[in-house]
């Protein structure tokens, strides 16, 4: 009798997991709309098929509805193309996928791949620059913003379209500031200045300043004093061989964080970009370091005054600005001629400025197209958030140079891990030339073990 | 002459099963092996013969023996507590008690929830500045944790995570079998006047030694395996102290792209369970009681 209830209970249990195992199946949007589109031709003999593209995308949550607005706008605006828009996972998690077609017939016309794989996606031999279809048409690239394509050019050359760009910016508590007596308008903008602040904003229950041990801000800090990651002007004029993050500039940028982790001010919140920003809006820390693409979402959620700010700087030097982060789209090469024709057509509508605007204002991201920040929806969205215009400002006012055009490394994401260990080791006492320097050899092997399986 | 017509049809029989586990697992596990002798390129082929170089670089690795070290504290802490807390809650569960079937129900209800679902509920608790732990903590007075930045405490905190996940299944098997030990046995041991703690000692554990042979060398592998709970909790950080060899695989393969140095790191973990295992079936079978 016992034996026989538990029997049950296995049972239904073991059904709980076959049918959790059923919903987690992809649904094959693509095949249904194939054969859909061919019913619909045998009624009405008139129009040819329309030429079918995929494009994968790593978008999420509200970017990925916004996306699927823009690619049905696309779909209904003309009837030669039709853009068929894929979540493919993360980043991350999208390029082992493009990596088992790429180069074949099979590939999606577009893939958007993260700054990071720039680099990787040059040495594939998966993709076809853009800067083909810009010179064989003479189009006019110049109408979009200057400080992203610098990043996206490798030798005079575009070689993907930029779509979603993303720059750091520091955002603070105004109210915090208020009651420690600082001023509210006016953020604190070197390193020292951000020290002496947090050592004010210091309460039992916030701390000062606190940034997401991730390896983009790093660069982030790095580049804004004009220092470069690696060497050959960051990889951009030959082949990076050697990491310089270890350099002065990077050890300022240890020292800065070091210091206020020994003040005590600094608040750490581990590597999860929410609990960081959970971390700002339950008044658990005054002053932090985010996306710009994460403002609006900031100033909505946080029950305060919210202030945005351009990234801190050391002291000694002049301010560089910041290097563009985010993701861009990358044509396949192997893929139908017509169907490279189809991409590129529904890259050109995507970079006009009502659609830039409609990009702009669903995700937070910059427009690539500075018009789109003329049209009135956008004027009307500043109106209400200033704090906007501040990530549009510092992104414009970036002094172009090797270091603010960003690094191109084919091992990024494991450079990216060795900096958030040395970050960590960092915050529990290590040495800061001895972490950087940690750091350093391991990208330095992993480029160096890279360069030997890619000759 | 008639032994091979009864090979020839067992390989017949056999050849479904066969046909799967070569395709699904000896291809994979010997291009594995083969991918582990070399370097790979930007598509993921093999490139350069580098012999052994991938192996002694692993050795030699400060971040690989680190990883080894951090996955045999994961086992330590996992295994023996996870066994000990369902044995524990089985033995509850198998007292005849009126609505026991609820309890049992809430004890096994773990092994319906995915890893991933029960890692985000974990994460919400283990929040450094919302989360419930910390606010436990605070209501009692106590120094607040850093859950899973502070290293000292991330590898516990995970493992904690883990021995929740896999109660449920283990606490099921262990019941199983306690209900499939024969009445009889207690019975006479009541008329002999055999105390409670004489009869665990002496019936219950030593008739259940078979299921506590299974589930421990289960455990024991899904331990070695871990990776769902540590790719959302902690991402192998912080300080590398949860960077758990799977994890660590994972990172090289499809972060970095080295299939080379990901497979030697597979096929090192293959040698270690496969011995562990060994080990176990020599050492702790001599202990089980078949009936």
């Amino acid at each position: 009798m016992k034996n026989m209830k538990l029997r049950l209970l296995f049972l239904a249990i073991l059904s709980l997991f076959v049918l959790a195992a059923c919903t987690n199946s992809d649904s094959k949007k693509n095949d249904t709309t194939s054969t859909n589109n061919t019913n619909d031709n045998s009624g009405k003999d008139t129009a040819s098929d329309p030429i079918e593209i995929d494009f994968w995308h790593a978008m999420s949550g509200t970017a990925q509805e916004t996306l699927d607005t823009i690619v049905a706008n696309f779909n209904k605006s003309q009837d030669k193309y039709k853009v068929n828009a894929q979540y493919q996972g993360t980043y991350e998690e999208s390029l082992p996928k493009l990596r088992s077609v790429g180069g074949t017939k099979d590939a999606p016309a577009i893939t958007q791949v993260f700054e990071i794989g720039t680099k990787y996606m040059i040495d594939s031999g998966f993709i076809e620059p853009i800067q083909t279809f810009i010179d064989k048409e003479n189009y006019d690239i110049s109408q979009l913003e200057q400080n992203i394509l610098n990043y996206y050019t490798v030798d005079d050359k575009l070689y993907s379209m930029p779509f979603n760009s993303s720059t750091p910016v520091m955002i603070y508590n105004k109210d915090a500031f208020k009651a420690a007596g600082l001023d509210p308008e006016k953020a604190p903008a070197t390193f020292n200045e951000v020290i002496e602040a947090a050592k004010k904003l210091k309460t039992d229950d916030m701390a000062g300043f606190s940034m997401l041990t991730y390896g983009w801000f790093f660069e982030q800090l790095v580049a804004t004093q004009g220092g470069l990651y690696v060497n050959n002007d960051n990889g951009r004029s030959d082949t990076a061989t050697e990491s310089v993050f270890n350099g002065k500039e990077g050890l300022n940028v240890f020292n800065f964080l070091k210091q206020m982790n020994d003040d005590g001010t600094f608040g750490n919140f581990g590597t999860n970009w929410d609990d960081i920003q959970a971390a700002f809006t339950a008044e658990k820390v005054a002053m932090y370091m985010d996306s710009s693409a994460g403002v609006a979402g900031m100033i909505d959620a946080a029950p305060f005054d919210v202030g945005v700010a351009y990234i801190p700087y050391a002291d000694d030097v002049e301010r560089a600005g910041v290097i563009i982060g985010g993701a861009s789209l990358w044509m396949s090469k192997g893929i139908e001629e017509q169907e490279q024709e189809a991409a590129w057509e529904f890259m050109k509508y995507l970079q006009t400025s009502e659609v830039q605007a409609e990009w702009h204002l669903g995700t937070g991201y910059f427009a690539i197209n500075p018009a789109a920040y003329e049209e009135q929806n956008v004027k009307d969205k500043w109106a209400e958030y200033p704090q906007f215009k501040v990530t549009v400002d510092q992104l414009q006012s970036t002094k172009e140079s090797f270091a603010t055009r960003g690094a191109l490394i084919s091992v990024f994401p494991e450079s990216r891990q060795q900096i958030v260990n040395a970050l960590e080791r960092l915050y529990q006492g290590e040495d800061p030339q001895k972490a950087l320097d940690d750091a350093a050899t391991e990208t330095d092997k992993a480029m160096e073990t890279a360069e030997k399986a890619n000759q | 002459m008639k032994q091979l017509t009864h090979m020839r049809s067992a390989l017949l029989y056999l050849l479904p099963s066969l046909i799967l586990f070569t395709v699904f697992i000896f291809y994979p596990m010997f291009r594995t092996l083969y991918l582990s002798f070399f370097l790979t390129d930007a598509k993921g082929n093999a490139s350069v013969a580098v012999g052994l170089d991938n192996y002694i670089h692993l050795f030699t690795s400060s971040q690989f023996l680190n990883s080894m070290k951090a996955t045999l504290l994961f086992v330590l802490y996992t295994v023996p507590l996870g066994i000990v807390i369902a044995l524990f809650l089985a033995l509850l569960a198998n007292e005849k008690l009126k609505g026991i079937g609820f309890f049992r129900t809430i004890f096994s209800s773990t092994m319906g929830v995915s890893v991933a679902a029960s890692s985000v509920i974990w994460l919400f608790l283990f929040h450094p500045s919302i989360g419930m732990f910390n606010h436990v903590l605070q209501l009692l007075h106590l120094p607040q944790v850093q859950w899973l930045v502070d290293p000292d405490w991330a590898l516990l905190s995970v493992a904690i995570t883990t021995i929740w996940m896999n109660t449920g299944f283990s606490f099921l098997i262990i019941l199983g079998g306690l209900q499939n030990i024969d009445q009889t046995l207690y019975e006479s041991a009541q008329i002999d006047g055999a105390n409670y703690w004489y009869r665990l000692r002496r019936i219950t554990i030593p008739m259940l030694s078979p299921t506590l042979f299974f589930i421990s060398t289960i455990s024991l592998i899904n331990a070695f395996q871990t990776f769902g709970q540590i790719d959302i909790l902690t991402k192998g950080g912080p300080t590398q102290a949860t960077n758990l060899i799977v994890y660590s695989i994972y990172r090289e393969a499809f972060v970095n792209y080295q299939f080379g140095t990901a497979s030697a790191q597979a096929v090192i973990l293959f040698v270690i369970v496969l011995f562990v295992t060994i080990l176990q079936f020599k050492l702790g079978e001599k202990k089980v009681h078949y009936q």
